[in-house]
């Protein structure tokens, strides 16, 4: 089960995970516009007792204010919550003797990672973390992180259904995320994966004995299959153990690497069709491909250098190591199937377009929301040039929207420049470089690793290059910092354009130019391909560009 | 035709000469004359004083970026010592990006001062068509004439019947019957007596009277729209402060890219140049549009301002762009506004002569341009009817709104005594009569030549017996009713037939009765504008849906709609229904451009999103309109539309090309920052320009970044080039010059530059 065939894995992967999206794009759609669900009675019943038990009130519309601030506030106490759990795992059941808490800095740098949907993970999962704390800690927040995204998307995408429609509930969008999407799906998974080989167990470690160099070696082991499964479904992509899905425990063989590649892909690429399904066939539909072309133009470069072999599981091959891995970061998983450092410069820069636009096709929401951003920018400027005042579905875009449109584009170079920048002065990059720092000059690899660290951070992404060695009070409280403002502050933008596009009127008026068809998906792939290269290109220049040559 | 000219001199007033035909004259007259002076003393003078901090980081943030970046390098010019870490190359180099980035920043103000220039030299023009008048003062219980403009408050004037009021006023002595329709639309001449007021620049129709001026010199309408342009708050459209977002949002981000640079590419080992990172700063953020943005809404005001039309605001232009519905009057707009006579129908019993004698009779006492039309084809074909002398002395009967029809009304036996005027005519039309050998004259009783036809046998007849006469014309169903009433014999589905025949061939006919007994059909019809059908196809083309909109039956409407092309016709319509069709169209989320004239017209004008208003309209029309055509066209809202895209298409093209030049940009400079100091050969393969020297790199960059500001100065002031097409056509043009011109240009430019450089850089 070493190498299929390259196209054999991409048209398998691609042909399931668009068709699986279509079903779930539709469910979606349901989900988002209230009508029947399959099953609607026994689900409708279950998540009726829940709300009654939370107090939560269906039928109450919020604005986009509200909206943002039970997000914040419910994310804000889940946070709080596994972050005093990693401060005290060694105190509850389970730990091992002598498993400490995490220490304050890394405990609030994981609590950040995992809310945000980041998972940059500065710490070792299989051997810093208790079976407890993998599971109600992590687990849990890993439903926690895309359930809130998504609700946030599903608020977004009713901005466009039509006038006042309402953002409907974030807590009705919440629950009923994970109680009739996310923990479905991922229990299927799991018992799939668990059949493919996955651990799944309450035992911390399995000891083998006599293995082939005829000595006793002990495996850490635990809840992997439980975790695995959300762990790709819901883009949050950190792993049990620190090598991630690179670890046979987490990725078995090429079946599953296809299989996990595939749960990645679904809820990213349901959301166009849930669009689709909504405000119109075509826009949708644009929008997938647009993010399709995206990816496959990250894809591409990705492969005009040939990565590894050093550094890359031979149970994956070359192919299957980077469409997992650029499949995990075009959506903001951020897993890994490999070292980040075996690949060739050219994917570590097709790593970075992903991170730097976020949007092909991004993580479950977020992706979404972004994409809908460049449509908007798009529009203002294809607006202009034929000359009528910018509109999308007929709603004019206001200056209040382009002010919000850009600002989300302007925080994101701000967090991952300025600390980058910070990170080199104080000293602190150099600290965990090692031998990438020559004197007083550093490698382009070397900075290429603290871009990549912020960019990852900043893009909710959590691949990283530096793993545990990043584990310094520095890099916590900044790279904690970072991945939350990269992840509160673009949604609450996002859902304010989403509480100003609520309120517009709309009418059955011919587009000037379609919102749909190969003219405007080919204008919006420029125009956003253009924004990032334009921002970000300096910086891939003297980083991963110039680690070909030195 | 000369004949009835010479009746309007003589007896008649005509309400529409001179006041805007002189208007129009006038305004052509000034715009070939007075040529905008395009560069002198002031403009320079002004766009220098425009290079103050203070006032560029007021308005232009972009500028101003590039402002302080000048003085950051001037800085180091001077003082090349500060630092050796980041000041690499030698003072004069530094003076020259010193003296690239001032001159950038004057490009910019420039061109701004330019179309402000423009804009005031138009105003000037605007200022001088404003209506005077010459006015009989009382000084010393004696007329004086004197100029409109020195009138003050307080003053008396005498006005004649015929001449203007030449400002709003109280009457203090005298009656009048004053037409005001150019103010309120109204075509019946009211009555003034002491005590009322009276309106500057309505026309005293008859009598004489004294009048005390009230109101001030200079507040008149065109002086408040001539002050909106001036001032010096041009308050910015939404499409303007959003470019303008986006725009700092651009530079902004540019900063922390630069910023970014300046501390990250020094541990990599390259040499942190300041200049050259300003440079890389300057020639990245969108200076082109930025510099350009002020002239080209300036520019846009002076444009519209150049075809004589003057807008409130430049959110009326803009919103002119978005206009994807127009409506238009049929009268005035799409056809001439007068419908005439072509025709006479007779019905069976009857000939065309009949027909033409009794319209004839029935329209003498008729003003209208309808009537006079009327009388002119009868002249024309020689169907003049007997007994002139007591046709002419007849008791017209006004038309009414009510009763739908007017005529004359004369006992043909009672002794009646013509005016003077009236013989005049009289003895003007028994010439015209004899000259063309008609027999001998019309006087006499007993005319032969009228003998072989009907009516005059009838008029004739009906003047023996000494019975009243009653000649009318109206609408069909008007004249229908009248005779329904007076159980007159008539053929109903024959004239109905033939009033019908008329209609579909675009015709209004009119009925035309003798003592309730029809005649015979008038046909009126109202020729298209010249040109409008090629007007509208572009329209058209732009995709904006045109509707017509009528008092017309909808046959009638049909056919001009028809041959004039428009999309949709709303016939029969009521003066109420224009502002229900505006809210209706809005509320489906069109935008909607119209032309109106009078008060009824107020209403939509003021809901429409682009309310054209004439000149010569009410003064209600011109206060609730957002623009106002000085020569009274109503087509030229046609022109206001194609304004108003261009406009937002000048914007958005060079926006486009500002953002695409940035990626020759990134190749001319980042080679320059990072090759000095590497001997990578993979980085070695981004230098795809070849460029000289880092110094000419830089150099060739800024200066091409310069001077493509005044480059497209004329670009700016005259607007992106706008067909009449598809927006998907324009797009997809627009895109390939400015976008794809926007990313090959500078390549070739910078390159040109850079080879020139190197030639004195040696």
């Amino acid at each position: 089960m070493t190498c299929v065939d390259p196209i054999v894995q991409t048209s398998v992967l691609f042909g399931g995970s668009i068709g699986m999206a279509i079903i779930f794009g539709l469910y979606i759609a349901r989900m988002i516009s209230y009508e029947m669900r399959p099953l609607e009675k026994p689900l409708a019943r279950v998540e009726k007792g829940f709300f009654r038990l939370v107090g939560i009130d269906v039928n109450r519309q919020m604005t986009w204010k509200e909206y943002l601030f039970a997000l914040v506030f419910t994310d804000g106490i889940v946070m709080v919550f596994i972050f005093i759990i990693f401060l005290i795992q060694g105190m509850l059941p389970t730990a091992t003797p002598g498993l400490k808490g995490l220490s304050i800095d890394l405990a609030f740098n994981t609590a950040a990672s995992f809310i945000t949907n980041t998972d940059l993970q500065h710490y070792a999962g299989d051997q810093q973390l208790s079976i407890l704390t993998q599971m109600i800690a992590i687990t849990f927040v890993m439903f926690v992180a895309p359930a809130s995204a998504m609700a946030a998307g599903f608020a977004f995408i009713r901005a466009f259904i039509r006038k006042n429609f309402g953002l409907g509930n974030f807590y009705v969008d919440f629950t009923r995320n994970i109680l009739t999407l996310l923990l479905p799906v991922s229990f299927v998974s799991s018992l799939f994966l668990i059949y493919m080989g996955v651990p799944q167990t309450l035992n911390s470690s399995v000891t083998i004995d006599k293995t082939l160099e005829g000595h006793n070696q002990s495996f850490t082991i635990g809840p992997v299959g439980s975790l695995e499964s959300i762990k790709m479904l819901g883009h949050n992509g950190g792993g049990f153990f620190g090598a991630n899905s690179a670890h046979p425990f987490e990725n078995p063989n090429g079946f599953t690497n296809i299989y996990e590649t595939f749960l990645i892909l679904i809820i990213p690429l349901a959301f166009p069709i849930a669009y689709a399904k909504l405000v119109g066939r075509g826009r949708g539909i644009a929008i997938l491909i647009a993010m399709l072309i995206g990816f496959g133009i990250m894809f591409a470069i990705a492969l005009t250098a040939q990565s590894g072999p050093k550094g890359l599981e031979t149970r994956f091959g070359s192919f299957g190591t980077l469409l997992f891995t650029i499949s995990s970061i075009a959506t903001n998983t951020g897993a890994t199937n490999s070292l980040l450092g075996g690949l060739s410069p050219n994917a570590v820069i097709s790593l970075f377009l992903g991170m730097f636009v976020q949007a092909i096709p991004g993580a479950a929401g977020v992706g979404m929301m972004t994409m809908i951003v460049y449509v908007l920018l798009t529009l203002f400027i294809v607006g202009l040039m034929v000359g009528k005042t910018p509109e999308y579905m007929s709603m004019k875009i206001s200056p209040k929207d382009i002010k919000l449109a850009v600002f989300i584009f302007l925080l994101h170079p701000t967090l991952i420049l300025i600390p980058t920048v910070t990170a080199f002065t104080t000293g602190n990059a150099q600290g965990v470089l090692g031998r990438e720092v020559q004197g007083q000059k550093i490698t382009p690899f070397g900075y290429t690793q603290a871009l990549y660290e912020y960019t990852s951070a900043a893009a909710n992404n959590g691949s990283d290059y530096l793993g545990t060695s990043a584990n310094t009070p520095f890099w916590n409280w900044s790279t904690g910092l970072v991945m939350l403002l990269g992840r509160f502050v673009p949604l609450g933008l996002m859902l304010g354009i989403a509480g100003s596009f609520t309120a517009k009127d709309r009418k059955e008026v011919i587009e000037p130019i379609k919102t749909e068809g190969p003219l405007f998906i080919s204008v919006l792939v420029i125009m956003t391909f253009l924004l990032t290269a334009l921002t970000f290109f300096p910086f891939i220049i003297i980083g991963p560009f110039s680690m070909l040559g030195s | 035709m000369k004949i009835v000219d010479m009746i309007k001199k003589e007896m008649r007033f005509d309400k529409n000469d001179k006041g805007q035909n002189a208007i129009s004259a006038v305004s052509s007259n000034t715009s070939n004359k007075k040529k905008p002076s395009t560069i002198d003393r002031k403009v320079i003078q002004d766009s220098v004083t425009k290079l103050d901090p203070r006032y560029l980081a007021k308005n232009n943030a972009v500028m101003f970026t590039v402002e302080v970046g000048f003085i950051v390098v001037f800085i180091i010019a001077l003082f090349p010592n500060i630092s050796t870490e980041f000041v690499q190359f030698s003072s004069a180099f530094y003076f020259e990006i010193a003296v690239i980035l001032i001159i950038t920043v004057w490009f910019a103000t420039f061109s701004e001062s330019l179309s402000e220039a423009q804009a005031r030299a138009r105003v000037d023009s605007l200022r001088s068509l404003e209506k005077e008048v010459s006015a009989r003062k009382i000084v010393n219980e004696k007329e004086v004439v004197v100029n409109s403009k020195s009138l003050k408050p307080g003053d008396e004037v005498k006005v004649y019947a015929g001449e203007t009021i030449p400002r709003d006023g109280l009457v203090i002595k005298g009656k009048a019957f004053v037409d005001e329709s150019m103010m309120t639309g109204e075509s019946n001449p009211v009555f003034k007596e002491k005590d009322d007021h009276v309106i500057g620049g309505t026309r005293i129709a008859s009598d004489n009277i004294l009048v005390e001026i009230t109101a001030e010199a200079g507040r008149s309408f065109l002086d408040e729209m001539v002050g909106l342009i001036e001032s010096a708050s041009r308050p910015k459209t939404k499409n303007e402060i959003a470019l303008t977002m986006l725009l700092a949002g651009l530079s902004l981000i540019f900063i922390i890219v630069v910023g970014g640079l300046l501390f990250l590419i020094h541990y990599l080992g390259y040499s942190g140049d300041i200049a050259t990172l300003i440079a890389l700063l300057v020639a990245l953020m969108p200076t082109t549009i930025g510099g350009l943005l002020p002239a080209i809404g300036v520019a846009g005001v002076t444009r519209i301002g150049r075809d004589n039309i003057v807008a409130k605001s430049g959110k009326g232009i803009e919103a002119a762009g978005d206009c994807d519905v127009l409506i238009l009057d049929k009268t005035g707009t799409i056809t001439e506004g007068s419908r005439s006579a072509i025709k006479f129908i007779p019905l069976q019993m009857y000939t065309e002569q009949d027909t033409g004698q009794a319209a004839f009779a029935a329209s003498i006492h008729d003003n209208t341009h309808e009537g006079k039309s009327i009388i002119d084809l009868s002249e024309e074909k020689r169907f003049i009817p007997p007994l002139m002398e007591k046709i002419l002395a007849a008791r017209p009967i006004e038309f009414s709104a009510d009763t739908g029809y007017s005529g004359i009304d004369f006992i043909p036996a009672k002794k009646t005594a013509l005016t003077n005027e009236q013989q005049e005519e009289f003895a003007f039309i028994s010439k015209l009569e004899s000259e063309n050998g008609n027999g001998n004259g019309i006087a006499g009783a007993d005319n032969h030549h009228h003998v072989n036809c009907k009516v005059s046998s009838m008029l004739l007849e009906l003047d023996k017996f000494n019975k009243e006469v009653q000649v009318l014309k109206g609408s069909v169903d008007n004249i229908l009713a009248l005779t329904r009433k007076a159980n007159a014999r008539v053929n109903e589905a024959e004239v109905r037939w033939k009033a019908q025949e008329v209609s579909k061939d675009g015709g209004t006919p009119l009925a035309v009765s003798i003592n309730n007994e029809i005649i015979g059909l008038v046909v009126l019809k109202d020729n298209l504008k010249e040109n409008i059908r090629q007007k509208l196809d572009e329209v058209r083309a732009t995709g904006i849906t045109t509707v017509m909109i009528t008092g017309d039956n909808k046959l009638t409407a049909q056919v001009i709609a028809k041959e004039a092309n428009v999309d949709q016709v709303m016939a029969e319509a009521k003066p109420t229904d224009k502002l229900v069709r505006v809210q209706e169209e809005q509320s489906k989320g069109h935008v909607i451009g119209m032309v109106g004239d009078g008060t009824n017209d107020a209403p939509a004008l003021a809901k429409a999103d682009i309310g054209l208003a004439m000149n010569s309209g009410t003064a209600a029309a011109k206060e609730a309109a957002n623009m106002v055509d000085l020569d009274s066209d109503p087509s030229k809202i046609l022109r206001v539309v194609k304004l108003g895209k261009q406009l937002l298409i000048t914007r958005g093209a060079i926006t486009t090309f500002s953002i695409a030049n940035d990626v020759a940009k990134y190749f001319a400079i980042i080679p320059a920052m990072i090759m000095k100091s590497t001997n990578n050969a993979h980085l070695e393969s981004l230098n795809i320009m070849h460029l000289h020297s880092p110094d000419t790199a830089i150099l060739s960059t800024l200066i091409f970044n310069a001077i493509i500001i005044p480059a497209l100065i004329p670009l700016s002031l005259r607007g992106v080039k706008f067909k009449p097409e598809p927006p998907q056509k324009t797009f997809i043009r627009n895109m390939l010059i400015y976008g794809l011109g926007g990313v090959a240009l500078p390549f070739v430019g910078i390159k040109v530059i850079d080879l020139l450089l190197s030639v004195f850089m040696r």
